[in-house]
């Protein structure tokens, strides 16, 4: 085949017709409430679950609905220009959790897990952030010791999406005295084990309705089959992760730059000033034909990184910049939506107000924009 | 049970109105460059059929007639959902041809299908709201026929159904085989299919038949009817300001609207 075909495949625009009519049914009505209330949205989760969005690309034999990773970012941009909360709560499960399983994990992990995690019986969340281990993620201090055929962790994890509801953790610890990323590994812990608590839950700019929180590891013992992937090799798994998760906050992204987008159009059809529609002051139009332009162009960034991770294919440099363009297109399109309501974007009746606190998290987790800037140029340099 | 479903494929009612258009030569609906979806209430005869085979098992086959060329991914959503097979009976004609007509192709079709124990319909089409197709197809197949129904409730080899009525419903019995024109209801709101079934649906057998295959229906049932003309109604507004006291003016307007037959 010769050229680039932009076009969606019939099972995509059928995957994106379906998601989009749960997320304007089910997930829009009550948006704004999950975020008033900084409620977890349980009941949207077993929605979603149940059509097959929380192990998307998990193969069927384990649960799944074994789609591609276009498929995946369809459906979390769909859900995301509905709800950003309900769009990470998914995302985290899929590309966090569910992914490195299937790529690390043991097949007797994976038959323990997948199929709970794919369809909604349990939730994963991914604790790798530390106090002292943010962007440089390979300072990790949580320690494993070796005792018998277990492991016993010792640490804390701070900033955990998901922490308060879920039941499965992707737990990050040193288990070789060896600096940096060598002595790191990756360890699948239940929650309910002895030793694992959640501690402090944070209050929120945005993402209100998913939960963010401590999880503190005490003398936990964790049996050595439950190593994911090979010891000592656990910061491998972390990057491979974080470069399909930092496709889901793309999606994510476009999702609220889409909606910032649709319902700044709409309301300056509608609003009149000086005896017209604000639609037909220039000003306005500009700010209108320029977040469409970073949305689509967010957005096929995100494919593109999306197609070369289906083929196989390096796309690490692609998928920073995915997520590096998308985050900051949905800051921006959230700033210019509040800025076409004027008064009324400040005003909590209005949805772009909370786009607005959705829109930054995107820009800091799985990698601020400075780190993506960073990954990008070590490959621009040819230094990766 | 074995279950027949006839999906009539539309221009998307939800389409603003400036996108509605009619051929003044022929009097047909433009459909070109429109989006197609299945007509609203079939969906919910879907959502009854797979509900039907959820509880007791069988079999549901979708059944369209139209041109094959243009049948939409909708279809595809409807095997996603459960039914298990599609027949498509090709018809470049079968958008334009009056509900009578399009009965007596679709009962041949559903004899060729064979076995059935249940055909449903939507209640009216999104376009044409004749409400004609499933009477004409019950005569046609010699089967029971009940219209307008919400609810449908297998019981021993026949079906208690729940038929809209004024200000209420009828509770049926209905013998089987049967011919139902479903009604929308909070119980049979349309299913999302789930995301693996929308991949699975491409191996689901679609069946096309060539509309000349269909033998002729018995009897004319198309007879005595020709559309003569299609309009688009012309709505227009009009501003009227009433004089006077807003005493005045209150009674001024109750007499307009009164005039009006509004009160
Ligand atoms: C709501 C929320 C949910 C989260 N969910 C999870 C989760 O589920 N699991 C998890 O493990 N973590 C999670 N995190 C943590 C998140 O990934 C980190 O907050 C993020 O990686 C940044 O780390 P930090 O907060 O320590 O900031 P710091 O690393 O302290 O960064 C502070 C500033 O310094 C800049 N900076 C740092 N290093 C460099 C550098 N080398 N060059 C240039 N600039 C630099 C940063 O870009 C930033 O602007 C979450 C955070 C939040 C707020």
């Amino acid at each position: 085949m010769i050229g680039v075909d932009f076009e969606l495949t019939t099972e995509h625009r059928l995957i994106q017709q379906t998601v989009r009519d749960f997320a304007t049914r089910e997930v829009g009505p009550v948006a704004a409430e999950l975020d008033r209330t900084s409620r977890f949205p349980r009941e949207l989760i077993a929605r979603a679950a149940d059509l097959g969005l929380m192990g998307v690309m998990v193969p069927e034999a384990y649960g799944g609905s074994g789609l591609d990773t276009i498929a995946y970012l369809i459906a979390i941009e769909e859900i995301a220009s509905a709800c950003a909360s309900t769009a990470v709560v998914i995302s985290v499960n899929n590309s966090l959790i569910c992914d490195p399983l299937l790529r690390h994990g043991s097949e007797d992990l994976k038959r323990r897990y997948l199929p709970g995690l794919a369809t909604g019986r349990l939730l994963g969340c991914y604790c790798l952030t530390e106090p002292q281990a943010g962007s440089d993620a390979a300072n990790v201090q949580t320690q494993a010791r070796r005792e018998g055929d277990h492991w016993v962790l010792t640490g804390t994890k701070i900033f955990v999406t998901n922490g308060v509801e879920a039941d499965v953790c992707i737990v990050y610890a040193r288990t070789d005295q060896e600096p940096g990323a060598r002595g790191i590994s990756a360890f699948v812990v239940e929650k309910e084990w002895p030793g694992v608590t959640v501690g402090k839950v944070e209050k929120k700019l945005g993402i209100r309705a998913s939960s963010t929180c401590e999880i503190v590891l005490e003398q936990c013992r964790v049996p050595a089959d439950h190593l994911l992937g090979e010891r000592a090799r656990g910061f491998r798994v972390a990057l491979s992760t974080l470069d399909g998760g930092r496709l889901g906050i793309a999606a994510q992204a476009v999702g609220l730059a889409r909606a910032a987008l649709e319902i700044s159009a709409a309301y300056a059809a509608q609003r009149h000033q000086f005896g017209r529609p604000i639609a037909e002051f220039q000003a306005v139009q500009w700010m209108l034909a320029d977040m469409a332009t970073r949305t689509d162009a967010a957005r096929l960034l995100m494919h593109r990184a999306a197609v070369l991770r289906d083929r196989g294919r390096p796309y690490t440099k692609e998928a920073a910049m995915a997520k590096l363009f998308a985050s900051e297109t949905a800051m921006w399109a959230a700033h210019k939506a509040v800025q076409i309501h004027g008064g009324y974007g400040y005003i909590q009746d209005y949805p772009v107000e909370r786009f607005f606190r959705d829109a930054k998290i995107t820009e800091i987790y799985e990698g601020t924009s400075e780190i993506q800037r960073l990954v990008i140029a070590r490959h621009v340099l040819g230094m990766h | 049970m074995d279950i027949i479903v006839c999906l009539k494929q539309v221009v998307d009612p939800e389409l603003p109105q400036t996108e509605f258009a009619i051929e003044p030569a022929t009097g047909r609906q433009v459909r070109e460059g429109r989006p197609l979806v299945i007509s609203t209430y079939d969906e919910n005869a879907l959502e009854v059929a797979l509900q039907l085979k959820d509880r007791g098992g069988g079999k549901v086959t979708v059944l369209t007639l139209g041109p094959q060329a243009v049948i939409s991914d909708a279809f595809r959503l409807a095997l996603a959902m459960g039914a298990d097979e599609m027949v498509v009976v090709d018809d470049p004609r079968g958008p334009d041809r009056l509900g009578g007509e399009k009965a007596a192709i679709l009962a041949a079709a559903i004899r060729r299908i064979g076995r059935f124990d249940l055909v449903l319909t939507g209640c009216e089409s999104a376009d044409w709201t004749e409400r004609v197709v499933a009477p004409v197809l019950a005569e046609a197949l010699s089967a029971a026929c009940v219209t307008f129904v919400s609810r449908v409730e297998a019981a021993d080899g026949t079906l208690m159904v729940r038929r809209m009525a004024d200000e209420g419903f009828h509770r049926v019995e209905v013998r089987l085989p049967a011919v139902l024109s479903v009604a929308s209801d909070e119980s049979n709101r349309p299913r999302l299919p789930k995301l693996k079934d929308i991949l699975a649906a491409k191996r689901k057998p679609v069946h096309v038949w060539p509309v000349a295959d269909m033998p002729a229906a018995p009897g004319d049932l198309a007879a005595g009817v020709e559309v003569r003309e299609v309009v688009i109604p012309q709505r227009t507004t009009r501003c009227e300001f009433l004089e006077g006291e807003s005493a005045e003016q209150a009674a001024a307007l109750a007499q307009r609207l009164r005039d009006l037959k509004l009160l």
